[in-house]
């Protein structure tokens, strides 16, 4: 057969494929999009997160030491904003921006009622950092000790890539400072200095916002995210980022 | 607007009563109201310490057959709104035997401590606490009608009528409803949920209160680009 011959060719559904075979690709990080001459001429792409552990990384899995890692208990979250007052203190930001804020949606519930739920959302400090990976003059990397997303104002020559590659809408850019500027789990206005909390967790009354070390197993973090029976999830998981802010109801 | 609207609503119950009453009666009532003999006409609404309750002159006059010197000027100077602007002018200082429990002593008149709603006006709106955080709504609506709960469930071991109040206190907080206080009375988990419960059913939140007060939404900076 010739290969300009392939391209004519009918491609097979996937599911002519038994999934066990499937699996099997899936485990060396293949995914099979298309299936030729009953099986012979496979097409495949490669998948970013095939593994089916969920969004939570493995123990032992952690890369950085310490892991920052900030789990968000949606359920308690009341939207006093006492989190964002806290925040545009300590770092100074501007009102036209934010480093973190409160989403809302509504739903049905039972009863004909309607139910509120706030959603915290800052900085999600990914491993696979999308913003990180467009910036043209390497003004944001992930430090290679503690995770943080970080940002050089003066490498910033403020394109915004950041901000168009950001799944999160976590970047805004600073008039002031004229770079753009994002959470940074108060790394420079408190972590380097010797708090062990970013400013948000420290305001919020309700319990919500728990920061930690996850490689550390007596973390709360650690705890919260392996407790038996709870439901752990993480936004936007597609974009495969592998954000490290995890939402539970626990 | 809507205070007018409510005095409207309050005024056509009273007004309705009163004709179920002239019915009853029709020889008495068929005399016309002189306000020269029995004060004015419409009803008095007070505002402060407390908003909307009423009280009618042609009830206690015309009526109850009392004279103005029953209560002018010993108990209440006749310029309107005189009483609002006393520091004394409370429930605490009615239950003393001064302004109304002069009569409402529970023996005269019903004391002052019982049917509020004979004077008092259910908030229409929402009641809306802003500490310790903001913002935090109540409805009596919901509670009253839909729960069919009185005054006397809540009013005054729970919380006193006097508006604020609550949120002047230290305690107004939600270790405070754990253990039975304030709202966590009757939200304990098994009168109704319980307060560690579904928080936003009654936690607005700062975009909730914004919407409530008519205030624009702080645009999110996702707007810009």
């Amino acid at each position: 057969m010739k290969i300009n011959e392939l391209a004519t060719l009918k491609a097979e559904s996937p599911d002519t494929l038994p999934s066990a075979e499937r699996r099997n690709f899936l485990k060396i990080g293949l995914a099979v999009t298309g299936v030729y001459l009953g099986g012979t001429v496979l097409s495949l792409t490669s998948v970013v997160d095939a593994l089916a552990e969920g969004p939570v990384p493995s123990s032992g899995k952690y890369p950085y030491s310490p892991h920052y890692t900030m789990v968000l208990r949606e359920h308690l979250c009341i939207d006093c904003e006492l989190c964002k007052e806290a925040c545009v203190k300590t770092n100074n930001v501007p009102s036209y921006g934010y480093r973190t804020t409160i989403l809302e949606r509504r739903r049905d519930i039972v009863g004909g009622e309607k139910e509120t739920i706030f959603m915290p959302v800052l900085c999600n400090q990914c491993n696979r950092p999308p913003c990180v990976r467009v910036c043209p003059t390497t003004a944001t990397w992930k430090d290679e000790k503690t995770g943080i997303v970080v940002m050089k104002n003066s490498r910033c020559i403020g394109c915004k890539t950041c901000m168009a590659a950001c799944p999160y809408n976590a970047r805004y850019f600073n008039e002031e400072t004229r770079a753009v500027d994002k959470c940074d789990f108060c790394w420079e206005s408190r972590l380097s200095k010797g708090e062990t909390t970013p400013a948000c967790v420290e305001a919020c009354p309700a319990d919500v916002r728990v920061f930690g070390d996850l490689a550390d197993h007596n973390s709360r973090v650690f705890q919260l995210l392996h407790t038996p029976g709870s439901i752990v999830w993480v936004l936007r998981p597609e974009t495969g980022a592998i954000p490290n802010v995890f939402y539970t109801n626990a | 607007m809507k205070k007018i609207v409510a005095i409207g609503f309050v005024g056509a119950i009273l007004f309705s009563y009163l004709l179920i009453s002239a019915a009853d009666q029709p020889a008495v009532e068929q005399e016309p109201y002189d306000e020269d003999a029995y004060g004015p006409e419409a009803l008095i609404v007070w505002n402060e310490p407390v908003k909307g309750v009423f009280f009618s002159h042609q009830l206690h006059t015309m009526e109850m057959g009392l004279d103005c010197e029953s209560c002018h000027d010993d108990l209440f100077e006749m310029e309107a709104g005189a009483a609002e602007g006393q520091d004394d002018f409370t429930m605490a200082a009615m239950g003393d035997g001064m302004y109304c429990g002069a009569c409402h002593d529970g023996s005269m008149a019903f004391d002052v401590n019982s049917q509020c709603a004979s004077c008092h006006q259910q908030p229409e709106d929402a009641i809306v606490w802003t500490k310790p955080v903001k913002a935090v709504i109540f409805e009596h609506k919901t509670h009253s009608e839909d729960m069919g709960l009185d005054c006397e469930s809540c009013h005054d071991d729970l919380f006193t009528m006097q508006a604020g109040a609550a949120e002047q206190a230290d305690d107004f907080v939600m270790a405070s409803l754990y253990d039975g206080l304030y709202c966590g009375a009757c939200h304990d988990g098994s009168t109704a949920f319980a307060s560690d419960t579904r928080c936003t059913t009654c936690h607005i939140g700062v975009r909730g209160y914004a919407r409530l007060m008519g205030e624009a939404e702080t645009p999110a900076h996702g707007a810009e680009h």
